[in-house]
Parts: structure tokens; sequence; C-alpha cells
């Protein structure tokens, strides 16, 4: 008997209407677990070679996690996976919420669509039993609204992915929301779903998930809430801004243990970090032009987490988590509750474009959720559009008689509706930076912050290159929550992973920017650990606590009844890394092209601030960590991929 | 794993009506059968069948009970931590969270938010990670059958 995971898939055929469930050898799930790696098999054999991302043939997928809805913590991940529109790489984005067990207590460990709807539906599943349903009265209204709409109509255990009218209108920076606040926003799959006409997904299941040993699993869960409870009460907002400056002064690092994160997170959620970021330089700020020289203590001080918690009326927690890093915020007094913005979203659309108004940030952060568009690309393309108007590449008459100078919230406020609409500047900006400069023209690229056509986070990696080469290297590229060389301290896996090297307690900075193999080994180590966590269902906040507290490896052998060890578990990873890159190659998309921007590499390095002077030797780094996987370190192309596409040519 | 339905089942339907995940199929006054695939073996037919025709997944007949010895979930709130594991888990959706908690640490916990449509199955306390929820017998009524498949 299978364990943990449910042995079975739904295929939706959205051009035909048909529905078929499908059986999954357990030899799959051995190979690459449930979740994205489940889906990397599937996608990898299934979208033909040159597919159009929003054309029929693109496979849209919603897949949970192989410990989701077993009595373990931080579990509850989900994940919607396809040909990224943004990036034709792979995509994949990753949410909390609520969705994941709905997906498996339908029977299911994954649910698949392809082909596109003549007319705009939603797919209902109770119990395992799934329908396609009329969504003409869905079409065109915003997320969190729709997704109230349809609790109304199907019930209190209804639990819903939706995307708003970003999706609708193909926006490539769209995502997929849930749980009226949570997005998988990145890799821009809101436009698949939109292009299938895909409304919505309604899930309300409540099958049994079987778990080989509950009792050795709920004991590791006790041991790892232990940690997760210790919360020291001396905590203050300007103390975390002044921690930030200290450790842009010093001119030696501490390895970071995750304990620390932990309590932050607890107590403030991802924003606990706003202020400390922008000091030690790992946000960038003015479209990664500026520095904390531009943006210092005084103007972030609007965003200090203190005043964001001071409005939190309650914490929110995503299902199986302990630590409950969200909130639920009234901004104002009587106004609506609304979901406490990210980190994210808070700098994006703060320090990036110099925007101090913490109000606007607010009221953007809520206009870009129910029309289902990712901040972290709005506030990107936004910053970009600022950074073109200051060089005169866009006018006044371009823009519509919007006033992009830096730093003003009306006008990004103006912005974010036009894009949403699409209407005017709105609709060359809607599409990401990297289309908006081939619009625009006029030497614009250069201002365009991107990896392979994914914006770029609030990490700087001039300050941690391991960030720089994750958004490089990740066959889903500019990304920040797979890999960098403070996650790399924070995962611990030394302590739980033969051969892989312990860091140092103290180091000089300089030493970060060394290219040597350490630098790979680690970049490799976080990329494989992730793709465990995102088969898995795990929560990267979670992983954070160090490997010897969260108990991620025991957990799989206890729900699933296998015996395997994490250097096991970490070959699985690799299995799907290059699965994944495989999957890019197949489509046509040359992995050199995916190098971060040269700007945010550092080149020429910046003149001032605390990342000044810094270089990141991306090439040498990007060509080290192929070379881990086995890769060509010269083109970064799997070896099997070629043998793999030859033989099926022969045939 | 499954609960059955043994010969002696008079198809009086009870069963039917209180399934949480619409397992049971069958004809008035015929013989009624549990899709093993659908069961979660929370063993509400059981409890409620009047001639115990129903058997647990072990082979060992249910005993019926009547609605007011049920077992309803109790938490403790210093162990609970809150993961909302209970709320998505609950077959028939009778918990739910509360009001944010005094201080500056505003959780929502779990409740009982429905005790008549609780159908004492154990579920929670079941899933919950690390055991904050006892089942006790609290007594009361049951809500009509029908509110139990909303």
């Amino acid at each position: 008997m299978a364990f943990a995971y449910m042995g079975k898939i739904l295929n939706v055929d959205l051009s035909t209407g048909e529905i078929r469930e499908e059986s999954i050898p357990d030899d799959i799930y051995r190979k690459y677990l449930s979740g994205t790696g489940l889906a990397a098999w599937l996608l990898h054999q299934r979208i033909p070679a040159g597919a159009d991302p929003l054309g029929p043939d693109n496979i849209l997928g919603f897949v949970s996690g192989l410990l989701t809805g077993t009595p373990s913590y931080f579990t509850g991940r989900w994940s919607v996976v396809g040909k990224s529109p943004l990036t034709g790489t792979w995509g994949d984005a990753n949410c909390g919420g609520n969705l994941s067990p709905g997906i498996k207590r339908n029977g299911f460990d994954g649910i698949f669509f392809r082909g596109i709807s003549e007319k705009p539906v939603y797919l209902y599943v109770k119990n395992g039993k799934a329908e396609l349903r009329d969504a003409a009265h869905l079409w065109g209204r915003d997320t969190t609204d729709a997704e109230e709409a349809l609790i109304a109509e199907h019930g209190a255990g209804a639990r819903v992915a939706v995307i708003g009218p970003a999706g609708e209108k193909l926006s490539l920076i769209s995502g997929v929301f849930n749980d009226r606040g949570r997005m998988a926003a990145r890799s821009g799959l809101g436009a698949v779903m939109g292009a299938k006409r895909l409304k919505a997904i309604v899930l309300d299941g409540k099958l049994r998930i079987p778990v080989h040993d509950a009792d050795a699993m709920k004991r590791l869960s006790k041991a790892c809430n232990k940690w997760v409870q210790f919360q020291p009460p001396f905590l203050s907002g300007k103390a975390m801004a002044w921690l930030g400056a200290l450790m842009r002064i010093l001119p030696t690092q501490m390895a970071l243990d995750g304990m620390l994160y932990k309590i932050f997170l607890k107590k403030w959620g991802t924003t606990s970090m706003n202020q400390m970021s922008l000091e030690m330089g790992d946000a960038p700020v003015k479209n990664w032009a500026g520095s904390n020289k531009d943006w210092g203590m005084g103007k972030s001080a609007t965003v200090n987490p203190d005043h964001i918690k001071d409005i939190e009326k309650a914490k929110y927690h995503c299902y199986a988590c302990p630590l409950g890093c969200g909130g639920i915020c009234v901004p104002k007094p009587g106004a609506p509750e609304v979901h406490k913005p990210e980190y994210e979203s808070v700098l994006s659309l703060g320090g990036q474009c110099m925007n101090a108004d913490l109000d606007s940030i607010f009221r953007m952060n809520e206009m870009l959720n129910r029309a289902g568009m990712d901040t972290i690309s709005a506030g990107a393309v936004i910053s970009f559009a600022m950074e073109c108007y200051e060089k005169g590449i866009l006018t006044m008459a371009d823009t519509g008689d919007i006033e992009l100078t830096w730093g003003n919230a009306p006008a990004m406020i103006a912005l974010v509706d036009k894009m949403i609409r699409r209407e005017g500047i709105g609709d060359v900006l809607a599409d990401g930076v990297r289309k908006a400069a081939e619009r625009i023209g006029k030497g614009a690229a250069q201002y365009a912050m991107h990896a392979g056509g994914q914006e770029l986070p609030q990490h700087d990696g001039r300050n941690d290159p391991g960030f720089a080469v994750h958004y490089s290297v990740e066959p889903a590229p500019g990304r920040h929550t797979l890999g960098a060389q403070m996650y790399y301290e924070m995962f611990q896996l030394w302590k739980r992973v033969k051969h892989l090297p312990r860091p140092p307690l103290f180091y000089f900075k300089g030493r970060k920017y060394v290219a040597d193999e350490q630098k790979a080994v680690t970049a490799a180590a976080c990329s494989k650990f992730m793709n465990l966590a995102n088969g898995a269902g795990l929560c990267m906040f979670g992983l954070f606590l160090g490997a010897a507290r969260i108990p991620s490896f025991e957990w799989l052998n206890a729900a699933t009844g296998w015996n395997r060890t994490p250097e096991d578990y970490l070959a699985v990873g690799e299995r799907i890394q290059t699965l994944k890159q495989a999957f890019n190659v197949k489509q046509g998309i040359d992995p050199r092209t995916k190098r971060v921007c040269e700007r945010a590499a550092g080149a020429p390095p910046q003149a001032r601030g605390a990342n000044r002077g810094r270089t990141v030797d991306i090439d040498k780094m990007m060509s080290d960590y192929w070379r881990q996987f086995g890769w060509d370190p010269l083109t970064g192309v799997p070896p099997e991929t070629s043998e793999r596409s030859e033989s099926s040519e022969n045939q | 794993m499954a609960h059955f339905i043994t010969g002696i089942c008079n198809g009086c339907g009870a069963c039917l009506k209180m399934c949480p995940t619409a397992a049971i199929s069958g004809e008035k006054k015929s013989l009624h059968a549990i899709n093993p695939g659908l069961c979660i073996d929370c063993g509400t037919c059981g409890r409620v069948c009047p001639v115990e025709a129903v058997k647990d997944a072990a082979g060992t007949v249910c005993q019926k009970m009547k609605y007011s010895e049920w077992l309803k979930p109790v938490y403790d709130l210093k162990i609970c931590t809150p993961c909302r594991i209970c709320v998505e888990t609950c077959p028939v959706n009778c918990l739910d969270l509360g009001e944010p908690a005094p201080g500056p640490e505003p959780r929502t916990y779990p409740f009982l938010k429905e005790e008549r449509r609780c159908i004492g199955c154990g579920t929670c306390a079941r899933e919950c990670p690390v055991n904050a929820i006892r089942m006790v017998v609290r007594g009361g009524k049951a809500a009509p059958p029908s509110s139990a498949k909303e």
C-alpha cells in the first residue's frame, strides 16, 4: 500500500471537456516525489517542444506536496506549474494559503489542464468527483470577490484558486490567487490560466490521506514545534534597522542561524526585514542603481515593521503552519481587512521606486492582489518606467500625463490602475520589463532588471552573490526562494548530509565574492534541497530553522515508510533539477540567456553605498554550478538531454 | 481501509444521510454499500445504524450510540499552535477560527463552532500534530441529518 501520496492525478482537457483520472506508478514518487517533482516529470514528457505557452498545448498544473495532509508542520505549500509565458522556460509559482489539502483530500496529487475552453469555466471537485462549470458570472470580477462568490455558492469547505482581471487580460506578470490574499505570483502563470479561459478551481475534499507511521510523525512534529514556539519578548522594529546598519559597517560577517530569522518572522512576518535589508544592501534601491545612501534610515522609517504591526488585527497562518508569519491588517479605522503586504511587495513598491508612502503601498498591494498581478514584477516594471522617464525615454505624452518621478505615490497608483486595465502606457508595461523594453526601444533595455525575462525580487546579488547565481541558473530564472549563500547557512544541511561543507562562524565579506568550488557546491545543495521541499510541500521559512531542528527527511520516511538517507533525498532533488533543465533545453531555451542583467551583477560596480565596488563573477559561478550537476560547463545543457532527443529522433 | 455494511442492513438509509463524503449508496429498503475509495473511517454510519449492520476496518461491529454520547473535540489552547490543520480537515466543516487573542500576538485559535453538526469522528484529534485535541462526551442534540451534508 502506498502511503502519503494519493497515487492519482486528474487530467482535464478544456478543449473537449474530457476529465480523466490517471494512476501514477509508485516508482515515479520514489524518483521525483510529488509536487513540482511529479509535475516536472509529467510536463517534460507532455508539453511538445516549442509549444506556445498561451496555446492549447501548454499544460497548467496545480500540485500539492508529498507531506501535505500528514501530521507534520510547514507542509501546506502548493505550486502552480506550466511553461512560463514570461520567460519561455519551466515555470512554477509556490503559495501557502489553504488550497494544498484541497487537492490531496480530493484524492489527487495534482490537477492538470490542457487545451483551451470555448467559454469561461471553472473546475469544481467534491470528494474526487470533478466537473467543469460555467464561469460567465465570475469573468471580469476581481480575485477576492470571485473567491467569496464561489465559497458562498459551494459552502464553507470550498477551497479556491482563482485569477483576476490581470490573468484574464493575459498580463504576463499575473498570478494565481488563494485564500483572500495569498498568491502564486511568479512565472506569469495567471496568463496561462486566463488563456485557457479557466477562471478558478474549487476544491471541496475530505478524503483521508494514509500515513505509514502517524505517531512517529507527531513525535517529530512536537520536537520541531518546541523550536518554533521559542520566542524572546524583547524586540524592537528600530533595532532591526540598526542591526542591518551594523551588518553593513562590519568588515566581517557571521554565518546566519535561521532561529534568529524565525524569531523575527514570528513577530513581524517577512516585513521584519524591511529596513534591515535596505541598510545592509540586500534590498535594491532606485531600480538597482541606488543604495542606502539614497534611501537611508530616515526615508525607510515609514516601513518600520512596528508601524505595520500596529495595524495588524490578527495573525494569519497558512495551512499546517505553527509559525504564522502572515497577518490581517486594517490600514485605517473602518477600512476593510486586507492581508499584510509581504517584504517583497513593500520594498518592490517602496524603496525600489523611492516611495516612502506606506498607505500607497497598502493600496497598491491590495489593487494588485485583487487584479491577480505579481507585486514583485509590478514594482520592478514601475521602477523601470520611472528610470525611463528620468532618462527622457518616456515622456508625459507616452505616460498619458502621469508624472513618473521617483517616489511619486499618486502617479504609481495611477500607473498600477492602467496596468491592470491595460490602458495606454499600462498596456506597454503589463507584460513585464523585458517586453516593455522591447516595445519602448530607444535603449530602454539597459534599465530592465531581469533574469531571462523574470523581474528580479528584492534581494541583491551584489550583497549575497548566491542570489545572483540562483537568479541566473535556476530553470525558472529570477527567483529568490531557491537558494543563496545565506540560505545555505540557515538550512544547516551539513548537520544531516555528509560531505557538505560547514561555513565558518565568522568570515570576511570579501570571501562571498570569490568564485571557488565551494560556492558552487553550496548553491547546488540549495537547489537540490528546495526541489525536495517543493516536492514535499514544505515551506522555506520552516526550513530556515535548520536541518537539525526541522525533521524534513525524517518526516518523509515516517510518512511513506521508506528508509532513505538525507543523501538519497538530495539525489532526488538533483534528479528533479536536471529534469527541469532538460525541459528548458527541449523548449529551445539556451541556459546562458537566463543570466542576470549586468547592473544587478555589479557591472559596472556601484560607486557608493553598501555594495560599492562589488562585482559578481557571475559567468564563472554559473559555469561552476552547471558542473556540479554534471551539465556542460560551457552551455549548461545536461548530457542526457542531447542523447535522449537523439534517440527519440531515431525512433 | 474502510468500514463496510453487512447483510443485516435493513435499508433504512440513516447512514447514507449522515455520511460526510457521500460514500454510501443503496436503494431504500435494500442492502446499502460503502465505497471504500471514499470512506474516511469516520464511523458515523456505525453510530447511527439501528440494526448495527456496520463493521469497522478491523472487522469489529460498530455500536449504535445516542447522539448525546458522541465524542466531541475539546482544545487545549496552551498546546495548540494554531496551525489550522483541524479546521481544514474536519469532514463536516464544524470547526472554525475564533476572534484574535488579545495582546501583542493576535493569533486566531480554532473552536467547535457548530457543535450540533459535529459527527464525533475524531479526525481533528487524529490529524493534530501536537495532540492538542481531546475527544470527550459533551452531550447535546444533533442537527437534522441533512445539514451534515451541505
